[in-house]
Protein backbone atom coordinates (compact mmCIF):
# COMPACT_ATOMS: atom_id res chain seq x y z
CA UNK A 1 0.00 0.00 0.00
CA UNK A 2 1.57 3.49 -0.87
CA UNK A 3 1.94 5.97 1.38
CA UNK A 4 0.21 8.91 -0.72
CA UNK A 5 -2.08 11.44 0.71
CA UNK A 6 -5.72 11.26 -1.33
CA UNK A 7 -5.02 13.94 -3.82
CA UNK A 8 -7.08 16.53 -3.15
CA UNK A 9 -5.85 16.77 0.53
CA UNK A 10 -2.29 16.85 -1.27
CA UNK A 11 -3.14 19.61 -3.31
CA UNK A 12 -3.96 21.38 -0.46
CA UNK A 13 -0.96 20.20 0.62
CA UNK A 14 0.87 21.02 -2.05
CA UNK A 15 -0.49 24.80 -2.13
CA UNK A 16 0.81 25.29 1.79
CA UNK A 17 4.29 24.56 0.42
CA UNK A 18 4.39 27.11 -2.30
CA UNK A 19 3.79 31.17 -2.91
CA UNK A 20 0.72 30.45 -5.52
CA UNK A 21 0.16 27.51 -7.98
CA UNK A 22 -2.27 26.84 -11.01
CA UNK A 23 -3.32 23.29 -12.41
CA UNK A 24 -0.95 22.62 -14.83
CA UNK A 25 1.76 23.44 -12.07
CA UNK A 26 0.58 20.34 -9.75
CA UNK A 27 0.88 18.40 -12.85
CA UNK A 28 4.10 18.50 -13.01
CA UNK A 29 5.01 19.15 -9.48
CA UNK A 30 3.26 15.85 -8.66
CA UNK A 31 3.35 13.59 -11.76
CA UNK A 32 6.08 11.46 -10.00
CA UNK A 33 3.22 10.70 -7.54
CA UNK A 34 -0.10 10.27 -9.19
CA UNK A 35 1.18 10.39 -13.12
CA UNK A 36 0.44 6.45 -13.56
CA UNK A 37 -3.04 6.95 -12.48
CA UNK A 38 -6.22 7.17 -14.93
CA UNK A 39 -7.69 10.28 -13.01
CA UNK A 40 -4.39 12.33 -12.84
CA UNK A 41 -5.70 14.55 -15.21
CA UNK A 42 -6.10 18.68 -15.43
CA UNK A 43 -10.19 19.06 -15.69
CA UNK A 44 -9.89 16.61 -11.63
CA UNK A 45 -7.38 19.14 -10.05
CA UNK A 46 -9.05 22.44 -11.71
CA UNK A 47 -12.49 21.01 -10.16
CA UNK A 48 -10.72 20.39 -6.72
CA UNK A 49 -9.18 23.68 -6.84
CA UNK A 50 -12.40 25.07 -7.20
CA UNK A 51 -14.43 22.54 -4.93
CA UNK A 52 -11.83 23.65 -2.21
CA UNK A 53 -12.40 27.96 -3.23
CA UNK A 54 -16.22 27.60 -2.86
CA UNK A 55 -15.03 25.99 0.97
CA UNK A 56 -12.92 28.56 1.77
CA UNK A 57 -9.79 26.90 2.43
CA UNK A 58 -7.90 28.16 -0.58
CA UNK A 59 -8.36 31.67 -2.67
CA UNK A 60 -7.86 32.39 -6.12
CA UNK A 61 -4.96 34.93 -7.22
CA UNK A 62 -3.65 36.15 -10.59
CA UNK A 63 -5.54 35.21 -13.50
CA UNK A 64 -4.20 35.48 -17.16
CA UNK A 65 -4.30 34.26 -20.70
CA UNK A 66 -1.37 31.84 -21.52
CA UNK A 67 -0.13 32.17 -25.23
CA UNK A 68 -3.27 29.86 -26.47
CA UNK A 69 -5.74 32.12 -25.28
CA UNK A 70 -6.63 29.73 -22.00
CA UNK A 71 -7.90 30.71 -19.08
CA UNK A 72 -4.70 30.11 -16.24
CA UNK A 73 -5.79 30.83 -12.43
CA UNK A 74 -3.56 30.73 -9.53
CA UNK A 75 -4.75 29.76 -6.10
CA UNK A 76 -3.17 30.30 -2.83
CA UNK A 77 -4.09 28.31 0.30
CA UNK A 78 -5.60 30.78 3.37
CA UNK A 79 -5.32 30.90 7.17
CA UNK A 80 -8.46 28.03 7.09
CA UNK A 81 -6.37 25.89 4.59
CA UNK A 82 -3.26 26.37 6.95
CA UNK A 83 -5.70 25.19 10.11
CA UNK A 84 -6.92 22.25 8.62
CA UNK A 85 -3.16 20.95 7.27
CA UNK A 86 -1.55 21.68 11.31
CA UNK A 87 -5.15 19.92 12.57
CA UNK A 88 -5.18 16.90 9.84
CA UNK A 89 -1.73 16.00 7.99
CA UNK A 90 -0.81 12.46 8.89
CA UNK A 91 2.28 13.09 11.09
CA UNK A 92 4.43 11.15 8.79
CA UNK A 93 3.58 14.20 6.47
CA UNK A 94 4.25 17.01 8.79
CA UNK A 95 7.82 15.60 9.29
CA UNK A 96 8.49 15.17 5.49
CA UNK B 1 -3.16 45.46 -24.69
CA UNK B 2 -2.22 44.23 -21.41
CA UNK B 3 -5.51 45.74 -20.28
CA UNK B 4 -7.69 44.24 -23.01
CA UNK B 5 -5.91 40.92 -21.85
CA UNK B 6 -6.71 41.37 -18.09
CA UNK B 7 -10.35 41.91 -19.08
CA UNK B 8 -10.73 38.69 -21.10
CA UNK B 9 -9.57 36.73 -18.38
CA UNK B 10 -11.10 37.95 -15.52
CA UNK B 11 -14.45 37.80 -17.91
CA UNK B 12 -13.50 34.17 -18.71
CA UNK B 13 -13.04 33.80 -14.80
CA UNK B 14 -16.32 35.51 -14.03
CA UNK B 15 -17.78 32.86 -16.77
CA UNK B 16 -16.27 29.81 -15.23
CA UNK B 17 -17.62 30.61 -11.34
CA UNK B 18 -20.86 31.42 -12.49
CA UNK B 19 -21.06 27.41 -14.79
CA UNK B 20 -19.19 26.12 -11.15
CA UNK B 21 -22.26 27.54 -8.97
CA UNK B 22 -24.94 26.44 -12.19
CA UNK B 23 -23.28 22.77 -12.01
CA UNK B 24 -23.58 22.98 -8.39
CA UNK B 25 -27.61 23.40 -8.25
CA UNK B 26 -28.19 21.61 -11.33
CA UNK B 27 -26.58 18.59 -9.58
CA UNK B 28 -28.84 19.18 -6.07
CA UNK B 29 -32.05 19.71 -8.05
CA UNK B 30 -30.57 16.26 -9.80
CA UNK B 31 -30.02 14.52 -6.45
CA UNK B 32 -33.50 15.43 -5.35
CA UNK B 33 -35.17 13.71 -8.46
CA UNK B 34 -32.97 10.92 -8.19
CA UNK B 35 -34.09 10.29 -4.94
CA UNK B 36 -37.68 11.07 -5.10
CA UNK B 37 -36.87 8.09 -8.27
CA UNK B 38 -35.43 5.71 -5.13
CA UNK B 39 -38.04 6.30 -2.72
CA UNK B 40 -41.00 5.13 -5.39
CA UNK B 41 -38.26 2.26 -6.62
CA UNK B 42 -37.75 1.50 -3.27
CA UNK B 43 -41.46 1.81 -2.35
CA UNK B 44 -42.43 -0.95 -5.66
CA UNK B 45 -39.63 -3.00 -4.17
CA UNK B 46 -41.31 -3.12 -0.37
CA UNK B 47 -44.22 -4.81 -2.07
CA UNK B 48 -42.50 -7.26 -3.65
CA UNK B 49 -41.16 -8.31 -0.03
CA UNK B 50 -43.28 -11.28 1.38
CA UNK B 51 -45.75 -10.26 3.98
CA UNK B 52 -44.53 -10.06 7.61
CA UNK B 53 -46.57 -9.48 10.76
CA UNK B 54 -45.81 -7.47 14.16
CA UNK B 55 -42.02 -5.68 15.03
CA UNK B 56 -40.91 -7.59 11.71
CA UNK B 57 -43.13 -5.77 9.56
CA UNK B 58 -42.55 -2.50 11.82
CA UNK B 59 -38.69 -2.16 11.85
CA UNK B 60 -37.44 -5.20 10.35
CA UNK B 61 -38.23 -4.59 6.84
CA UNK B 62 -37.49 -1.12 6.67
CA UNK B 63 -34.15 -1.43 8.11
CA UNK B 64 -33.28 -4.58 5.94
CA UNK B 65 -34.33 -2.44 2.99
CA UNK B 66 -32.50 0.73 3.96
CA UNK B 67 -29.42 -1.72 4.58
CA UNK B 68 -29.71 -3.24 1.27
CA UNK B 69 -29.98 0.09 -0.36
CA UNK B 70 -26.88 1.72 0.94
CA UNK B 71 -24.83 -1.51 0.81
CA UNK B 72 -26.00 -2.17 -2.87
CA UNK B 73 -25.58 1.98 -3.82
CA UNK B 74 -21.98 1.47 -2.48
CA UNK B 75 -21.08 -1.69 -4.34
CA UNK B 76 -22.40 0.20 -7.39
CA UNK B 77 -20.47 3.42 -6.84
CA UNK B 78 -17.66 1.04 -6.54
CA UNK B 79 -18.12 -0.24 -9.48
CA UNK B 80 -18.14 3.73 -10.75
CA UNK B 81 -14.85 4.30 -8.84
CA UNK B 82 -12.87 1.54 -10.29
CA UNK B 83 -13.61 1.67 -13.60
CA UNK B 84 -12.27 5.51 -13.40
CA UNK B 85 -9.69 4.53 -11.95
CA UNK B 86 -10.49 5.80 -8.24
CA UNK B 87 -9.90 2.57 -6.14
CA UNK B 88 -6.89 3.49 -4.14
CA UNK B 89 -8.15 6.88 -3.67
CA UNK B 90 -10.77 4.84 -1.11
CA UNK B 91 -7.89 3.39 0.86
CA UNK B 92 -5.70 6.84 0.67
CA UNK B 93 -8.83 8.41 1.89
CA UNK B 94 -9.72 6.04 5.22
CA UNK B 95 -6.35 6.05 6.45
CA UNK B 96 -6.66 9.75 6.90
CA UNK B 97 -8.96 11.98 9.72
CA UNK B 98 -11.19 13.14 6.71
CA UNK B 99 -11.82 10.01 5.64
CA UNK B 100 -12.98 8.98 9.30
CA UNK B 101 -15.13 12.16 9.31
CA UNK B 102 -17.00 10.85 6.62
CA UNK B 103 -17.29 7.53 8.15
CA UNK B 104 -19.09 8.96 11.10
CA UNK B 105 -21.19 10.91 8.76
CA UNK B 106 -22.11 7.64 7.42
CA UNK B 107 -23.02 6.12 10.44
CA UNK B 108 -24.93 9.67 12.05
CA UNK B 109 -27.14 10.01 8.42
CA UNK B 110 -27.34 5.61 7.81
CA UNK B 111 -27.82 3.80 10.94
CA UNK B 112 -28.58 6.10 13.53
CA UNK B 113 -31.10 8.36 11.57
CA UNK B 114 -32.94 5.75 10.05
CA UNK B 115 -33.51 4.16 13.07
CA UNK B 116 -34.48 7.09 14.61
CA UNK B 117 -36.79 7.93 12.58
CA UNK B 118 -38.77 4.34 12.56
CA UNK B 119 -38.29 4.59 15.84
CA UNK B 120 -39.68 7.67 15.85
CA UNK B 121 -42.60 7.19 13.42
CA UNK B 122 -43.67 4.05 15.67
CA UNK B 123 -43.33 5.37 19.29
CA UNK B 124 -44.74 9.26 18.55
CA UNK B 125 -46.75 8.70 15.82
CA UNK B 126 -46.52 9.97 11.92
CA UNK B 127 -48.00 13.26 12.70
CA UNK B 128 -45.34 14.15 15.12
CA UNK B 129 -42.30 12.42 13.71
CA UNK B 130 -42.52 13.22 10.19
CA UNK B 131 -43.02 16.49 11.02
CA UNK B 132 -39.95 16.22 13.08
CA UNK B 133 -37.73 14.81 10.31
CA UNK B 134 -38.57 16.86 7.84
CA UNK B 135 -36.43 20.12 9.62
CA UNK B 136 -33.52 18.25 9.06
CA UNK B 137 -32.37 20.62 6.49
CA UNK B 138 -32.90 23.24 8.85
CA UNK B 139 -30.84 21.51 11.33
CA UNK B 140 -28.14 20.61 8.42
CA UNK B 141 -28.12 24.75 7.93
CA UNK B 142 -27.63 25.63 11.28
CA UNK B 143 -24.73 23.49 11.71
CA UNK B 144 -22.99 24.43 8.67
CA UNK B 145 -23.44 27.75 10.10
CA UNK B 146 -22.08 27.35 13.37
CA UNK B 147 -18.77 24.61 12.58
CA UNK B 148 -18.48 25.45 9.03
CA UNK B 149 -18.70 29.05 9.48
CA UNK B 150 -20.83 29.11 5.68
CA UNK B 151 -22.49 32.00 4.80
CA UNK B 152 -26.28 31.33 4.20
CA UNK B 153 -28.23 34.40 2.53
CA UNK B 154 -31.61 35.44 3.93
CA UNK B 155 -33.09 34.38 0.75
CA UNK B 156 -31.49 30.63 1.15
CA UNK B 157 -32.65 30.17 4.44
CA UNK B 158 -36.42 32.01 3.34
CA UNK B 159 -36.37 29.21 0.40
CA UNK B 160 -35.28 26.66 2.87
CA UNK B 161 -38.40 27.12 5.32
CA UNK B 162 -41.01 27.18 2.45
CA UNK B 163 -39.49 24.03 1.32
CA UNK B 164 -39.72 22.43 5.02
CA UNK B 165 -43.19 23.55 5.25
CA UNK B 166 -43.96 21.95 2.03
CA UNK B 167 -42.30 18.77 3.03
CA UNK B 168 -44.63 19.00 6.06
CA UNK B 169 -47.61 19.53 4.18
CA UNK B 170 -46.76 16.62 1.46
CA UNK B 171 -46.07 13.96 4.55
CA UNK B 172 -48.71 15.65 7.26
CA UNK B 173 -50.51 12.97 8.70
CA UNK B 174 -53.21 13.84 11.40
CA UNK B 175 -52.57 13.32 14.82
CA UNK B 176 -54.17 9.81 16.34
CA UNK B 177 -54.56 11.67 19.78
CA UNK B 178 -53.52 8.81 22.22
CA UNK B 179 -50.29 9.18 22.80
CA UNK B 180 -48.38 6.37 24.07
CA UNK B 181 -46.15 5.85 26.50
CA UNK B 182 -43.56 6.07 25.14
CA UNK B 183 -44.35 8.99 23.21
CA UNK B 184 -41.97 11.50 24.68
CA UNK B 185 -39.04 8.87 23.78
CA UNK B 186 -40.17 8.65 19.79
CA UNK B 187 -39.94 13.23 19.43
CA UNK B 188 -36.04 12.31 20.94
CA UNK B 189 -36.09 9.36 18.44
CA UNK B 190 -37.11 11.61 15.40
CA UNK B 191 -35.44 14.37 16.71
CA UNK B 192 -32.46 12.18 17.17
CA UNK B 193 -33.07 11.10 12.86
CA UNK B 194 -33.23 15.05 11.84
CA UNK B 195 -29.70 15.81 13.91
CA UNK B 196 -28.84 12.59 12.05
CA UNK B 197 -29.05 13.55 8.30
CA UNK B 198 -28.37 17.41 8.95
CA UNK B 199 -24.79 16.99 11.10
CA UNK B 200 -24.18 13.73 8.00
CA UNK B 201 -24.36 16.37 5.29
CA UNK B 202 -22.24 19.03 7.71
CA UNK B 203 -19.23 16.53 8.86
CA UNK B 204 -18.97 15.35 5.45
CA UNK B 205 -18.64 18.69 3.94
CA UNK B 206 -15.89 19.05 6.78
CA UNK B 207 -14.15 16.02 5.09
CA UNK B 208 -14.80 16.72 1.22
CA UNK B 209 -12.79 19.83 2.19
CA UNK B 210 -9.74 17.58 1.28
CA UNK B 211 -10.94 14.51 -0.33
CA UNK B 212 -12.72 13.41 -3.35
CA UNK B 213 -16.79 13.38 -3.41
CA UNK B 214 -16.84 10.95 -5.60
CA UNK B 215 -14.33 8.65 -3.13
CA UNK B 216 -16.39 10.62 0.03
CA UNK B 217 -20.04 8.86 -1.06
CA UNK B 218 -18.33 5.67 -1.73
CA UNK B 219 -17.32 5.21 1.83
CA UNK B 220 -20.49 6.97 3.38
CA UNK B 221 -22.70 4.08 1.40
CA UNK B 222 -20.41 1.18 2.31
CA UNK B 223 -20.32 2.35 5.73
CA UNK B 224 -23.48 2.88 6.51
CA UNK B 225 -24.77 -0.61 4.68
CA UNK B 226 -22.16 -2.50 6.86
CA UNK B 227 -22.97 -1.27 9.88
CA UNK B 228 -26.99 -1.64 9.83
CA UNK B 229 -25.86 -5.11 8.98
CA UNK B 230 -23.12 -5.95 11.08
CA UNK B 231 -25.25 -3.78 14.49
CA UNK B 232 -28.69 -2.68 13.57
CA UNK B 233 -30.16 -5.91 11.63
CA UNK B 234 -29.37 -8.75 14.26
CA UNK B 235 -31.13 -6.58 16.54
CA UNK B 236 -34.42 -6.37 14.88
CA UNK B 237 -34.32 -9.61 13.23
CA UNK B 238 -33.50 -7.82 9.79
CA UNK B 239 -31.24 -11.22 8.75
CA UNK B 240 -34.34 -13.18 8.22
CA UNK B 241 -35.54 -10.74 6.10
CA UNK B 242 -32.64 -10.03 4.22
CA UNK B 243 -32.51 -14.05 3.36
CA UNK B 244 -35.63 -13.90 2.04
CA UNK B 245 -35.11 -11.17 -0.61
CA UNK B 246 -31.97 -12.30 -1.32
CA UNK B 247 -33.34 -15.59 -2.93
CA UNK B 248 -35.83 -14.10 -4.78
CA UNK B 249 -34.54 -12.18 -7.87
CA UNK B 250 -36.99 -10.14 -9.39
CA UNK B 251 -37.50 -8.66 -5.68
CA UNK B 252 -33.57 -8.54 -5.51
CA UNK B 253 -33.04 -6.80 -8.83
CA UNK B 254 -35.45 -4.13 -7.96
CA UNK B 255 -33.87 -3.13 -4.51
CA UNK B 256 -30.94 -3.16 -6.77
CA UNK B 257 -32.20 -1.02 -9.23
CA UNK B 258 -33.35 1.51 -6.73
CA UNK B 259 -30.19 1.62 -4.82
CA UNK B 260 -28.61 2.25 -8.75
CA UNK B 261 -30.81 5.41 -8.45
CA UNK B 262 -29.89 5.68 -4.40
CA UNK B 263 -25.97 5.95 -5.40
CA UNK B 264 -26.28 8.49 -8.22
CA UNK B 265 -28.51 10.82 -6.27
CA UNK B 266 -26.12 10.71 -3.25
CA UNK B 267 -23.03 11.44 -5.58
CA UNK B 268 -24.88 13.97 -6.80
CA UNK B 269 -25.96 15.26 -3.50
CA UNK B 270 -22.59 15.02 -2.27
CA UNK B 271 -20.94 16.74 -4.93
CA UNK B 272 -23.52 19.63 -4.76
CA UNK B 273 -22.93 20.08 -0.94
CA UNK B 274 -19.31 20.30 -2.22
CA UNK B 275 -19.74 22.82 -4.83
CA UNK B 276 -22.54 25.06 -3.59
CA UNK B 277 -22.51 24.49 0.60
CA UNK B 278 -25.04 22.62 2.91
CA UNK B 279 -28.11 24.99 2.76
CA UNK B 280 -28.26 25.22 -0.74
CA UNK B 281 -27.05 21.33 -1.26
CA UNK B 282 -30.26 20.30 1.25
CA UNK B 283 -32.82 22.33 -0.03
CA UNK B 284 -31.89 21.23 -3.58
CA UNK B 285 -31.93 17.38 -2.74
CA UNK B 286 -35.08 18.23 0.00
CA UNK B 287 -37.32 18.62 -4.15
CA UNK B 288 -37.04 14.83 -3.69
CA UNK B 289 -40.22 14.78 -1.92
CA UNK B 290 -41.72 16.53 -4.55
CA UNK B 291 -40.06 14.47 -7.00
CA UNK B 292 -41.65 11.54 -5.23
CA UNK B 293 -45.10 13.10 -5.63
CA UNK B 294 -44.98 13.24 -9.24
CA UNK B 295 -42.82 9.88 -9.67
CA UNK B 296 -46.05 8.37 -8.08
CA UNK B 297 -48.53 9.96 -9.79
CA UNK B 298 -47.23 9.06 -13.44
CA UNK B 299 -46.02 5.67 -12.63
CA UNK B 300 -48.25 4.35 -10.06
CA UNK B 301 -51.14 5.96 -10.70
CA UNK B 302 -51.69 7.49 -7.08
CA UNK B 303 -54.05 10.06 -6.57
CA UNK B 304 -53.38 13.84 -6.23
CA UNK B 305 -54.66 14.67 -2.93
CA UNK B 306 -54.83 18.64 -1.96
CA UNK B 307 -51.93 18.23 0.18
CA UNK B 308 -49.76 16.71 -2.26
CA UNK B 309 -50.26 19.36 -4.51
CA UNK B 310 -49.76 22.31 -2.22
CA UNK B 311 -46.82 21.08 -0.66
CA UNK B 312 -45.28 20.11 -4.02
CA UNK B 313 -45.85 23.70 -5.23
CA UNK B 314 -44.31 25.10 -1.42
CA UNK B 315 -41.35 22.95 -2.28
CA UNK B 316 -40.92 23.61 -5.83
CA UNK B 317 -41.16 27.87 -4.98
CA UNK B 318 -38.32 27.03 -2.02
CA UNK B 319 -35.88 24.76 -4.17
CA UNK B 320 -36.20 28.26 -6.79
CA UNK B 321 -35.79 31.04 -4.05
CA UNK B 322 -32.78 28.74 -3.03
CA UNK B 323 -31.20 28.32 -6.49
CA UNK B 324 -32.17 31.73 -7.95
CA UNK B 325 -31.93 35.23 -6.84
CA UNK B 326 -34.60 37.31 -8.22
CA UNK B 327 -33.56 40.33 -8.56
CA UNK B 328 -30.76 38.74 -11.26
CA UNK B 329 -33.09 36.69 -12.93
CA UNK B 330 -35.60 39.62 -13.77
CA UNK B 331 -32.45 41.88 -14.23
CA UNK B 332 -31.16 39.49 -16.79
CA UNK B 333 -34.61 39.51 -18.53
CA UNK B 334 -34.88 43.05 -18.93
CA UNK B 335 -31.15 42.91 -20.41
CA UNK B 336 -32.27 40.18 -22.93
Amino acid sequence: MDNLLPIKFRILHYLSTVETACADDFLIALKDEYGREKYFKKSVITEHLMDMKANFIIDDDEVLLDDAGQLVIYYKINDEGRKLLKKYLPKSWKNA
Amino acid sequence: MNDIVNRSAFAMKRQMDANFEKKGVLTGLFSGCTWGANNVLLGFALTLVPVLSGDAALYAIPLAAACINDTCAGLWLLLYNMSAGRLKEIFRSLKTMPGLMVCIAALMGGPIANSGYLLGISMAGPAYALTITALYPLVGAILSRIFLKQQILPRVWAGMLLSVVGAIIISYVPPEGDNSANFYLGIFFASLAALGWGSEAVLAVFGMSMIDPKIAINIRELTSGLCMAIFILPVVGGWAVLSEIIVLPATFATFAIAALAAGVSYLAWYMANSKCGVAKGMALNGTFVMWGVIFSAIFLGQELTQNLVAGSLCVLCGATLVAINPKEFFHKTEVA
